[in-house]
């Protein structure tokens, strides 16, 4: 008796920490995934725009800015960074969009090393915005796990009205399914491809805040997160946000219930093993995926 | 001056040349039609005018104004119903017709349009909340024409609306493209390979082959050419 209800303590705070990571690997997922959608190029990049967010929490926090000011900080400016990137680069790839690939490989380098540059290599941690921990009969149930996890259930909900509902994500979905055709209706395709690289980044910017109130990070905790991002944007179907969003949640389950029952090791290789099993059985992801955007003939 | 004018307009794919100097008018109220065998590059020329591909030579003038892109023409008044009809598959009957009035701010005016729309293609009342990949291929292309409308264009283009339907739908098309200029103030290019069709709604015409406008002029006239049984029944297309 005594040892079940143990057991299933730790299941429900390894769910809950499974959950808490997997919620900043789908709001890089959703990014990547929408990029993608709009535009045939997978960004690497978008792990070190994750890194990029997180430094900026560290740097504000550190200079005493507290902590939901210095998330605003990072959303902004890793949106800015965005705008920029898109503008400045991604912009003169769309007719190719591998081009756009490997200017993203290019950029983590560039990215990593501009922070090593100013910032030294070493990890980067602040102090936890929130340190009660609640005991719910007998399971520790940490406040800023659940805040993280609160925190993406509002902004994904957030974008999901706003995809599903709005003319706006009307107009989105248009130009992901067919850009040509989307153009053809009045809508300015080229200015919705540099506002899904400003809100993906925003919300690459939120997913690095929230990572560093977790865990500390260094100029290199990017690669790691956009390869699961990036599995899980594959797994949910690659363009599909929908897809993303559940991915996530299954990922985080599936990490949270083998960390409990004595995996934990294998932690970092589930999202991997998920992606080439599904990609095997549909190849599209679980929930379909596009096929990129289809461009003039 | 004509509402569009196209001007020794030449388009190509990487080295290929695909209109080789093409001129045309189009005046406020006319239905016009471009006919022309197979490749002749009639959906090139489409495109072109749509701002969809940039001519490599000439000029497509627009209520006075030229080089435009796609989304922009389109705001303007110039829409393209694309040949294959190019529906959003994933979205709703409704989402589709919405996107037409993207761009719109009469919101009062839309809601009308909306709802004129739904009168005027009965089926699209019934499928409103299908998915457009689960229409038919004619009621796909009602769908495209109706999401056209919701543009409110000053020049529709039409290209190919016939294609694949049976000869029950192709005459409801045809009066549709009758309907078109009077209900919504319209004026039509339509680019038919059906013959039949075009004659039939069109005030004059162009006949384009291999790239060139070869003939044109007023219906009856095309209509009487040995020129056109020639490249329709005679088999020197191409």
């Amino acid at each position: 008796m005594q040892q079940v209800s143990i057991a299933v303590d730790i299941f429900i705070q390894q769910i809950l920490n499974g959950l808490s990571i997997a919620s900043v690997i789908t709001l890089i997922a959703i990014g990547v995934t929408l990029i993608f959608g709009l535009t045939g190029i997978i960004n690497f990049a978008h792990g070190e725009f994750l890194m990029i967010g997180g430094i900026v929490t560290w740097l504000a926090v550190s200079a005493g800015v507290g902590f939901p000011i210095a998330v605003i900080l990072s959303i902004l400016a890793v949106g800015l960074m965005g705008y920029v990137l898109e503008r400045g680069l991604f912009r003169f790839t769309l007719e190719r969009p591998t081009n756009g690939f490997i200017v993203s490989l290019g950029l983590i380098v560039v990215l990593q090393h501009v922070v090593v540059l100013f910032w030294n290599p070493n990890q980067k941690s602040i102090p936890r915005p929130l340190t009660t921990v609640w005991e719910v009969g007998g399971v520790r149930i940490a406040s800023v796990r659940v805040m993280v996890i609160l925190i993406t259930i509002a902004v994904v909900a957030l974008s999901f009205r706003m995809i599903t509902a709005s003319r706006y994500g009307r107009a989105l979905r248009a130009s992901v399914e067919d850009r040509d055709t989307a153009a053809l209706m009045g809508i300015p395709v080229r200015r919705y491809i540099t506002g899904v690289f400003v809100l993906g980044s925003a919300l690459a910017g939120l997913g690095g805040a929230l990572l560093i109130a977790l865990f500390p990070i260094t100029p290199f905790t990017g690669g790691t997160m956009v390869m699961k991002g990036f599995a899980v944007a594959l797994i949910g179907g690659l363009g599909n946000i929908y897809g993303a969003v559940a991915a996530g949640l299954i990922l985080g389950i599936v990490e949270g219930f083998s960390a409990g029952y004595g995996f934990s090791q294998w932690t970092d290789a589930y999202s991997f093993v998920l992606m080439i099993l599904v990609l095997v059985v549909r190849p599209h992801g679980l929930f379909g995926g596009t096929s990129g955007p289809r461009m003039a003939s | 001056m004509s509402l569009l004018a196209i001007s020794e307009v030449i388009t190509g794919y990487g080295p290929t040349i695909v209109n080789r100097g093409v001129s045309l008018t189009l005046d406020k109220g006319e239905i016009v039609t471009i006919l022309g065998p197979n490749g002749a590059g009639k959906s090139t020329l489409l495109k072109a005018i749509a701002g969809l591909i940039k001519p490599r030579a000439g000029s497509i003038q627009f209520d006075g104004v030229t080089g435009l892109a796609a989304d922009v023409m389109a705001r303007r008044g110039v829409v393209l119903v694309p040949e294959g009809r190019k529906i959003f598959v994933d979205m709703t009957v409704e989402e589709n017709l919405r996107l037409g009035a993207y761009a719109r701010r009469d919101e009062a005016a839309v809601e009308a349009d909306f709802e004129t729309m739904l009168a005027f293609f009965p089926i699209l009342a019934t499928k409103r909340r299908d998915r457009g990949g689960s229409l038919s291929g004619g009621q796909q292309q009602m769908l495209a024409i109706a999401r056209g409308l919701m543009t409110r264009p000053r020049v529709l283009l039409l290209d190919e609306p016939s294609l694949g339907l049976s000869p029950l739908l192709v005459k409801e098309i045809k009066a549709i493209i009758l309907d078109i200029g009077e209900r919504f103030g319209a004026s039509v290019l339509l680019v038919e390979q059906n013959a039949g069709l075009a004659l039939a709604v069109a005030s004059r015409g162009y006949l384009m082959q291999n790239g060139r406008i070869v003939v044109s002029g007023p219906i009856a006239e095309l209509r009487d050419m040995s020129l056109m049984r020639e490249l329709y029944l005679g088999g020197v297309a191409g």
